[in-house]
Order: structure tokens, then sequence, then C-alpha cells
């Protein structure tokens, strides 16, 4: 071939490549004038909060123009708009001082998360058929606030149920007004992990009924007895940059930190000293160290005051506690106990905390008095370096806290609470309760649902009505943390991006429904838009606190929305404030299930990733590896290896689990850290809906819990349940640790 | 014994032909990315190559680019002429890497009021009326490929004119690729003012 | 002098939170995978947090390392690489660029920490999470390796800001998105060749090792090694 011939074909072979076309405005989408004016490739920073589990921590979230596909006037087109491209810790905040947990990262992934749902839902099918019908905002707040006035003007009074998450802040305000003006109605919280026996403990031994603040930076020894307080408990974030500071912030002191659970946690993972407790004994063992303390006098055992005197035995210096008296209950040699006493009390400050499963026994009420009488005598409680109670953050603290959710699904179903109207608000009932509570059939009888969910997850796929909340990042936030600081925290944050989606914010719509009922109601709320309601709280606080630097409430305002929040010194309460109760003796942990038949502690507990569930349906969740076991979208059952081997179960074996309540299958995973008796389930998968992601994945260990209780609180007591095991088949997880997956891909766990 | 000897540019040619043969066979063949799999977020199992089409391929290969089509003949010679400065209209370009386009909101700042008659200006005020942004066609930029992160900023913050990549954009009606921006081009600038050659100033 | 980018993670802080290893996904485009092609090994986490037990119950310890890019002074992976996609840049940082990478794999293969991570396919957002992807960050397509970069998108940023300023960096001012987001500070970046910086006077820690240091790597990452409890019963 001669050279022209070989440029022709070239010719051809660029022409047809050159006739597809783009850069013709006629083959694209149309474009919607924008509606902010931002230089692209250039990013602000705008303040907000983090809402993937209670802790609160302030956010700084980098904006920045993008191109989003929107629906205008029922229109599809591309619209330049901020987008919220990552999120950080804000450093001037208390709390997060600049850090954020791996959910907290990920909170971006809810905002644009593709199974969100988009605009208002009216059920069509029947109920859980999962068949709706988009309907319009005007419709679908005229359908709520319809419902509503119907039981505003009942004569009884009553039948109108929240079921919500924990709600702070402005958010409860509504609740509660709520709840005041419709008389007879029920606020029922539906978390799953609450502080509701931390509690209630430290309101017995201290006075003060919050979950209280640990202040690690300044602590030099630490005894956590099942508190996963470096993972997913309390204020974690606050609690990592305490415990690092604790670690190797302070030149020539190093903290002591003694972990002591029958499973090796997360945060069991990096204590100097891991000490396996056998279920339910962590009260005992605390009392243990107490009475070493006392009896080699290393501390008066005055000086554990009201928290002392709550402990039956205490004036006589605990002799039922001796060491080597409870040594076999706990699991714990008497000379490790006798040691760690000695340590703690000689290495001031000492601190000691409770919660996880050491809280979800039926003796968990117990173990927190025990563990808050320890700290009370080693001289911690409103101490640095000990546990804090700042006044001010007790004030959002609910004098009465939310109904249970147990026995709320119980009096509906037997008619004794004759609920008309269910509202669901950032809440998950059919995944976060127990199979055996029944909330299901409760749900069953309830005229009407309607759920202010974003996903479709199990109960709201149940519900009559959904009107879908925006994301955090697209809403008016505030928040009042409990924890986490020593400092009186109240935080504010406008919305970081414009709704993607026709969604609005719920407190925005229950305003509204509120100004349509009226009355009394439409009195307590007066106001339009919940930015509103915001600001008329920091007017409220600025009234009361004052401020330094803003010269009037304006300013105040101003100052609060720019950074974040508003947050000041406080002086921590002291522990004085107790009295009254009658002293309690030890209890031994209940377990459901005969031991001769089930031989195994179930022990579910909470997941780095998915915290409760409610984040399973983010994708960089699932594809994460689990901390511990190296999991990734997937769900495991943790076996001691000698107990595998005398079951002659082998990694990826599919067992049942069997609790006298119900059954699932989980691949197991021979995993060193947990007790020969133990077997251990991340909570998070299992979800039957819950997006694309999470639907129909692993299995969910709270479903097959017992219905058991911790004594004096009524909360779940979810460690007290005790399984079978039998292998059933294989099944095939995937780990990123090392190794690739055991068995063959095409057993698939389902 | 064969006589039959082939010029290097017909084995060259078959070589190429080859190629793309067997890349057009294997595009209809297995299908780019299953529905489902996508549905589920999840990668294919199929082949996923990097261009969905063999002409977007040759296209990026020959660096062919198609002419932009500008919804409106938007002449910078006019507005330019009329004293105003390259920075009155792509605001940010000595902030960010980016030399904003405005919107119509901008556009209309001035164009309510001047040469209103004007058939392009009333094509203006009808995307404005609808609520509609301008669809302006990119004229330079980067293929995805290439990765580069060119950032505006800092060149116009050392001196260098618009027109030095750009052309003499007051000599242009409609806007046109008047300078080929290859990677020779900017190395020898960068080369011939100091500035850093490193790969990994510019691709990342 | 120019800048030396390095690097030190002090285990004795590090409690295994991962939270690096999700800021890293957010700030860098990293796609996820799914769940078949994380069965096949596929997942691309740039840094990971390797955990190992050690012990039999009830004496048992975990201990967590997170374990990223080592960007090497003597990389094995760069020697390999026939388009010199992996390379050596003037800040000491093992380069990746993308557009001269055929996606050979010597590299990946060539590296003893594992941290290089193919991309087998193209990478897929089910909208509208891609509007979450960061404009500073390349989208690697198909075929090409990927790896921690230190964030140099913000190492960029940071000196071309200093520059616009008109002054110097400072210490701590620059930092990758690992390292912004780890609650307990276990992670420290900076000038290696600045001996004022936080990281040049960790880096001489007595508790400082290198990974793998006896292949020879010379990697740019200091692990301080998990420290114990000094005190006593009595003390």
């Amino acid at each position: 071939m001669e050279r022209r011939d070989f440029l022709k074909i070239s010719a051809i072979a660029g022409a047809t490549a050159a006739l597809e076309g783009c850069g013709n405005p006629d083959h694209q989408l149309i474009r919607f004038v924008p509606e902010e004016d931002l230089l692209p490739g250039i990013a602000t920073w705008k303040p907000s909060i983090c809402t993937q589990c209670p802790a609160g921590c302030g956010m700084m979230v980098r904006v920045m123009q993008g191109e989003a596909e929107v629906i205008r006037k029922g229109q599809l087109g591309l619209l330049k708009m901020g987008l919220a491209k990552k999120l950080e810790g804000n450093p001037a905040h208390p709390i997060s001082q600049g850090k954020l947990c791996p959910r907290g990262q990920a909170g971006l992934q809810v905002t644009y998360h593709p199974d969100r749902i988009k605009n208002p839902l009216v059920r069509e099918g029947a109920r859980g058929s999962g068949q709706f019908k988009e309907i319009g905002w005007d419709d679908a707040i005229k359908q709520l606030a319809s419902q509503l006035s119907t039981l505003h003007t009942s004569n009884p009074p009553g039948g109108l149920a929240f079921v919500t998450g924990p709600l702070r802040g402005q958010r409860k305000t509504i609740l509660d007004a709520f709840t005041t003006s419709f008389q007879g109605s029920y606020a029922v919280g539906a978390a799953f992990l609450d502080d509701s026996v931390a509690r209630a403990a430290n309101g017995a031994s201290f006075g003060h009924a919050a979950p209280g603040t640990v202040d690690l930076a300044n602590s030099n020894y630490v005894l956590s007895f099942g508190a996963d307080f470096l993972g997913t408990w309390n204020s974690p974030v606050a609690q990592n940059v305490g415990f690092g500071h604790m670690r190797k912030g302070r030149p020539g002191m190093r903290g002591k930190f003694v972990q002591f659970e029958p499973r090796i946690s997360q945060t069991g993972a990096s204590a100097d000293e891991f000490v396996a407790v056998q279920p339910g004994a962590e009260g005992v063992l605390a009392l243990a160290i107490a009475h070493v303390v006392i009896a080699e006098k290393r501390k008066p055992l005055a000086s554990a005051g009201h928290a002392g005197s709550l402990i039956d035995g205490w004036a006589q210096g605990l002799p039922d506690y001796a060491p080597e008296k409870v040594a076999a209950q706990t699991g714990v040699k008497a000379e490790t106990i006798a040691r760690i006493a000695r340590e703690a009390a000689s290495h001031d400050p000492a601190v000691a905390i409770i919660g996880d499963s050491a809280t979800a026994q039926t003796n968990g009420y117990f173990n927190a008095l025990a563990v808050n009488a320890l700290n009370a005598l080693l001289g911690s409680v409103g101490k640095p370096g000990g546990i804090l109670f700042g006044a001010g953050l007790n004030a959002q603290a609910s004098k009465s806290g939310p109904a249970s959710l147990e026995l709320f699904a119980s009096q509906v179903s037997s008619g004794a609470a004759p609920v008309k109207v269910l509202l669901v608000y950032n809440a998950n009932p059919i995944f976060s309760a127990p199979t055996a509570w029944g909330v299901r059939a409760a749900l069953d009888k309830i005229p009407f649902i309607a759920s202010f969910a974003s996903f479709m997850d199990e109960t709201a796929l149940l519900a009559d009505l959904i009107l879908p909340d925006s994301s955090p990042l697209e809403s008016w936030l505030d928040d009042v943390p409990p924890s986490g600081s020593a400092k009186f925290v109240m935080s504010v944050a406008p919305p970081a991006m414009a709704p993607l989606h026709d969604t609005r914010s719920a407190p925005d719509v229950l305003l509204d429904v509120a100004q349509r009922i009226g009355g009394d109601l439409a009195k307590a709320l007066p106001w339009k838009t919940y930015d509103e309601a915001i600001q008329a709280a920091f007017a409220a606080l600025y009234k009361e606190k004052g401020s330094k630097t803003a010269k009037d409430a304006d300013e105040f305002w101003s100052r609060a929305k720019d950074q974040g929040g508003w947050w000041t010194d406080e002086p921590s309460a002291t522990a004085n404030g107790a009295s009254g109760g009658r002293p309690i003796k030890a209890s031994a942990a209940q377990f459901d299930g005969e031991a001769s038949q089930y031989p195994f502690h179930f022990l579910p507990f909470a997941s780095q990733l998915f915290y409760d569930g409610s984040l399973a349906n983010l994708p960089w969740m699932q594809e994460a590896p689990d901390p511990l076991s190296t999991v990734m979208w997937g769900t495991w059952l943790e076996i001691n290896p000698r107990t595998a081997q005398k079951l002659n179960i082998q990694r990826g074996d599919l067992v049942e689990v069997s609790s006298p309540h119900g059954k699932l299958q989980a691949p197991a995973l021979i995993a060193p850290g947990v007790a020969p008796d133990v077997v251990a389930m991340p909570i998070g998968q299992g979800h039957e809906s819950y997006t694309r992601y999470a639907s129909g994945r692993g299995a969910n260990p709270i479903s097959i819990l017992a219905p058991a209780t911790v004594e004096g609180t009524g909360a779940l007591a979810w460690a007290a349940t005790r399984v079978k095991l039998s292998a059933v088949g294989r099944s095939a997880m995937i780990l990123f640790g090392g190794s690739l997956t055991e068995a063959s891909p095409e057993l698939k766990h389902r | 014994m064969c006589r039959f000897r082939l010029s290097n540019y017909l084995r060259i040619a078959i070589a190429v032909g080859a190629v793309v043969l067997g890349l057009a066979i294997l595009q209809r063949v297995l299908p780019a990315q299953s529905a489902d799999t996508a549905a589920q977020g999840q990668s294919s199992d199929q082949f996923t190559p990097s261009h969905r089409t063999i002409s977007g391929a040759i296209r990026e290969f020959f660096y062919i680019r198609s002419k932009p089509v500008q919804p409106i003949a938007y002449t910078h010679k006019v507005h330019l002429g009329n004293g105003m400065q390259c920075t009155d209209c792509h605001v940010g370009v000595d902030q960010g890497p980016d030399a904003r386009i405005p919107s119509v909101n901008f556009c209309m700042t001035c164009h309510q009021v001047i040469a209103t008659d004007k058939p392009e200006i009333k094509k203006l005020a009808a995307y404005k009326a609808r609520g509609e942004d301008i669809p302006w066609q990119r004229v330079y930029g980067f293929e995805p490929e290439a990765h580069v992160k060119f950032n505006h900023a800092p060149h116009i913050r050392a001196g260098v004119d618009c027109s030095v990549c750009h052309g003499d954009m007051r000599q242009q009606t409609v806007a046109e690729r008047k300078v080929d921006h290859t990677m020779g081009f900017c190395i020898d600038c960068h080369k011939q003012k100091g500035a850093s050659v490193d790969c990994v100033t510019c691709h990342y | 002098m120019a800048h030396q980018w390095g690097m030190v993670i002090d285990l004795d802080r590090c409690t295994g939170c991962e939270a690096c290893v999700v800021a890293c996904h957010a700030e860098n485009n990293i796609s996820t995978v799914g769940e078949d092609q994380a069965r096949r090994s596929r997942a691309k986490h740039w840094i990971r947090v390797e955990r190992y037990y050690e012990g039999e119950f009830p004496d048992v310890q975990v201990k967590f390392m997170p374990v990223l890019c080592q960007q090497c002074d003597a990389a094995p992976c760069e020697p390999v690489c026939p388009t010199f996609a992996s390379y050596h840049t003037s800040e000491g940082l093992n380069g990746q660029i993308y557009n001269r990478c055929i996606g050979t794999r010597y590299c990946a293969n060539a590296c003893p920490y594992v941290v290089r991570y193919f991309n087998f396919f193209n990478p897929v957002w089910d909208k509208p999470l891609n509007l979450q992807l960061n404009p500073d960050v390349s989208v690697r397509e198909v075929g090409v390796m990927e790896k921690c970069t230190f964030c140099v998108q913000r190492i960029k940023a940071g000196e071309i800001k200093a520059e616009a300023e008109k002054r110097e960096l400072k210490d701590g001012e620059i930092q990758p998105a690992c390292v912004q987001s780890c609650a307990p500070r276990a992670m420290v970046f900076g000038d290696l060749n600045d001996p004022e910086s936080e990281v040049s006077r960790l880096a001489n820690s007595g508790r400082a090792t290198k990974l793998l240091a006896e292949l020879g790597t010379r990697p740019k990452v200091t692990y301080l090694q998990r420290d114990a409890w000094h005190g006593h019963e009595n003390a």
C-alpha cells in the first residue's frame, strides 16, 4: 500500500470518530438558573452538627459548586449549586475538637444516597406491601393536619403517640409541646442504644440524671467496665481526643487503662490490661476493687458519700466483696483484683466508667451503682480526670424519660393504649426491638401511621403517609449535647446546602401542622420555620447567660450561627446533690434460657460502622472493614477458638443461633478475644428493607433477644439472652484482613 | 517461496485495523455494564472499557475535538471592544482554579437595558424568562483521561496574560480554540519561566 | 530547601476507629467496589487498619496498625513501572501519574506493604452519590493503578496558598484527610526537612520504628511503638 492510501484510511477512521457529537446544547439536559452565587473550584466551609450518633459533634462542611440533576416544576435539569463535599470536625467545637469518627465522615452519603425518599408518599396497597403513590406537600401536610386535628378535638382526648430517637434542643421542645397539647399522648423512645440506665444510676448516686463527661485527658488511671468508650459509647470522638492526650499528650505521664469485659471490644484492644469478667459480674468486681481500697486504707470509705451508702454493706467496708469471695463469680483472680485496686488508688486521678453490656444485664442498674460508688471512693466525681457533670448540660435532660417501647407495644396490642395516630421520627422500632416485644403486631393495630423517614426502612414500609425529612446537611440543626465536654455547649447550624429533592425538614412540617391545629399548640409553638425556633432558644440563652463578646441578642445569634454554636466554661457540679434511696444488695444477673439448653451468653455489640444499625444503608460503612474482624458487606458470629474446636465449627461455617425467642443464621468467625462461653455478634445488619446496600443482608441479633429488663429502670437488658448453636452449612464472609474468603463463592450467605 | 511483501504502511494499517476490528467485536459482544449490578451499586463482572464507544477512543487518541455549538452568538470582540476586562465576567480566575463563565443573571444585569432589540439579546432574555441558564459549551479543557489539574490563579498571579493561552480574544467573535493546549505548550512555558515540570505539579 | 513530606503514626494513641479509612474515601474519590468485587479482594482502602491478635483468651491482646503508602525513598514500585507512572517527586512523594499508567500492575506486585490498588472496572457511583466527588482529585478510570498520595491535592493547595500570601508554610498547616480526622491525634504529617517540625521531632523518638525496614525501602512513615505502663501498684 502506498502512503497515500494509508493516510486516506486514517482520515476515514478519523471522520467516523468525529461524527459522534457532543458539545451541542440540543442534546443535553436544560440548565436551571443558579440560585446561589458561587465561584467554581473555591470551597467555603460551613458549620454543621453530626447526627450519626447521639454525641452531637460539631462539624465543618466543605461546600463547593457542583452540578446536580434536580427536578424543578416537574422538569428534570441541571442546577449549579453548593454541594457538601467533605466533613471535618469543627476545631472550635468543644465536643469534636476538630475531629470526627468514621460514622461522622460517612454523613455525606446520607444526603447523596440514591435510595432517599424524594417526595411525600401515601400508601396505595396493603400495609407493608411497599406500594406508595407520590403526592405533593400541600396534600401531605393537609392529611397529617386533618388526622391530628380530629384527635385534638376528640372526646375523650388521647390517641396520639410519637416514636422517636433521642431528641434534644428545639426538636424536643416541639415534641413536648405536642405531647402536652394532646392529652393522653405517648412519647416513646425507640433507640436501641440509650443511656437510660446510666442516667438513672447517676441520678441516684450523684443527683445528676445525665450520662456524665469522662475527663480522660487529665486522668491517670481508667477502669472501664464494658464501656466501648473509644468506639460507640457516650461521646466517642471527645473520648478519643482525651484518650490520646492521656496516653501521650503529657510529657512524662502516661495514664493506664484497664478494660473489664467478657469479650475484648474495639476499645479493649487499646487497653493496657484486658481483664475477662463473667457477664453480669461487673458490679461485684467494682465493689471487690473498692473493698481492697477501703481495707488497705488507701481511701476513706466515707469519701464515697451518698453513692457509697446506696451499696448494702458499704459502711462495714463491703465484707461480702473481698476478692477471694468473689473470684469465682467474677472470673477474676483475687491477686489481680487486689493489684488493680492498689494501682488505681495510688494513681490519682483515677476514674471508673461503665457501659454497654455491663449495664444491659438484668442487674445493670446495680452494676452502675457499684461503679458509681467506686468512682466516688476514688475521689474522681466532679474533679478533673474523673466524671464531670456540668450543671448546664442537665438543663435539657428530660425530667421524665421517654416511655418504654416494650410497654407501649404491649399496651397498644392489648388495647390498653388506644393509639389512633402514630408519628415516627428518627426511629426504626421494627428493627431495633426484639421480636418478642411484638412491635409489629402493635403497629398493625394503629389506624394511621405517619413517618418522617428519609429511607424506606422496615418501619417506614408500614406507614400510611411519609413526609420525608430533609437530610441533616440540608436542614437547620440545633443541639444541646448532654456530655462530651466540661463546657456548656449549645450548637446551631444553618443548612450547608439546599435540598436535592422535594423534601422538607420535619420540624418545619410539625410547626406548620401546629399552626393549622391552632389553639394552645400553636401558642406553644409560635414559629413559622424551625430557624425561628432555634433563634428563640438562643435569645433565651443570651438572656440567661449573657455573653462576653456579643452586645445584644442579634449579635449573639449571628456569632453562634457563624461558629456552629455557643459554649462557655462552666463550673462542674459537685456530687453532693443526691439523697434518698435504700441501699441495694448485689443481685446476680439473670439470663433468659436454661444454661443446660442454651449454653452460651449471647452478646450483641454496637458496630463501629453501623452503630445501632441506622448506618447500614451507607455503602462506605458496608465496605469499610470492621476494625476487629475486618468483615465487609456482611455479618458474623464470634466464637472462641477452643469452643469452636469442641463444637467442630470452622471459620465460615453457617451457624444457627437459637434463643428461646427466635433464631438466626450467621457465618462463624473464630475470635480469640471472646470468652469460651460467650458468642458475640455485631448489631447493624439483618435489615429486611433499608436501601439497596443493606436490604436482605446478614442477620439482626436484636430480633432474637429475650424481653428481659434491667431491674429498677425498665430498659432492655440486651445482654441477658442465652443461645445454643448448631452448624447448618457453609457460608462465605468477606474479610479485608489479608486472606480471601473461605468457602467457595457460590455458597453466598443469605 | 512467498514473494508477497507488505510495505511498512500496509503492516501498520493492518495492525491498527485488526485492533479496531477486535475492539468493535468486543464492544458488541460484551455489554458495557450490566444494569442489574449497576443498580446495586456494584461494579460489573463484564469488561468495562475506558471509553464508551470506539469513536470516543479514536477521538481521544487523535485529539479530535468537535467544534462547540454555542446557544447564543456571544462575541468577545464587541464586549472587550467596549472597554470590558476579562475579569469583569470571568470572576474568580485569580482566586481559584476555574475562570467562571457567568450565569444568565450576570449577563442580564446589563442586558435588561442594553441592546435589548438585538436578536441574540432576545434569546438571552428568553432563557432568563424560562428560568434557564445558558448552556454554554466548553471551548477549552482537557480530556478526563489526561488527569490535568489546571489551576488558573497561580498563573494569573504570575502575570501570565489571558491571551498567552487563549489567544487575542479582542479579535474573536464566537469563542474558538485558537491555542492548542498540548502538554508541550505548557511545558515549554514552564521551562522558560522556571516553573516546576515535576509530573505531579499538574497530574494528580 | 524543598519539602520532604513524612508522617508519624503513634501506635500508643491509635484506637483503631477507622475514621482515617473513611475520611480517605471521602476525600480521594475512592469508589466502593461492592460485595462481589470485595469478595475478590478488590476493595480499595488506600489506608487500612491492620489488627493483630496475640495470646489466648483470657490473656489476649489486640494491636492496631494503620497501613498506607509509605512513600518510600527507595520504593520498589518505581523501578518496575515501564512508563514511569510510578516515580519519585521532588518533594519525596511516590507519585502515581494516572495518565501514564497502562495497567501492567508490576508496581502492586513489587510493593511489600500491599498498598496499591488496581481499578479492574470503571468506578460506579449510584447517582447522586457522585455529587460528593472532590473536584480537586482525579477520578481514576479502568486500567489505572491508584494509592495513597499523602493527599497531594491538599499539599498543592497549601503550597499555592502560601505562595499567594507570600509566606512560608506553617508546620501542621497541611494535613492529609486521615491526619485531620484522627481523633486521638495518632497521626502527624509534616516536613521531614524541617528539624523543628513535629513530624521530625517525633520521628526521632525512642519508640520510632519503620515497617519492613529490613527490606531497604526507606519508608517515610515512622511508627511509634505502643508503650507500656510504667507505674506500680504502690507508686
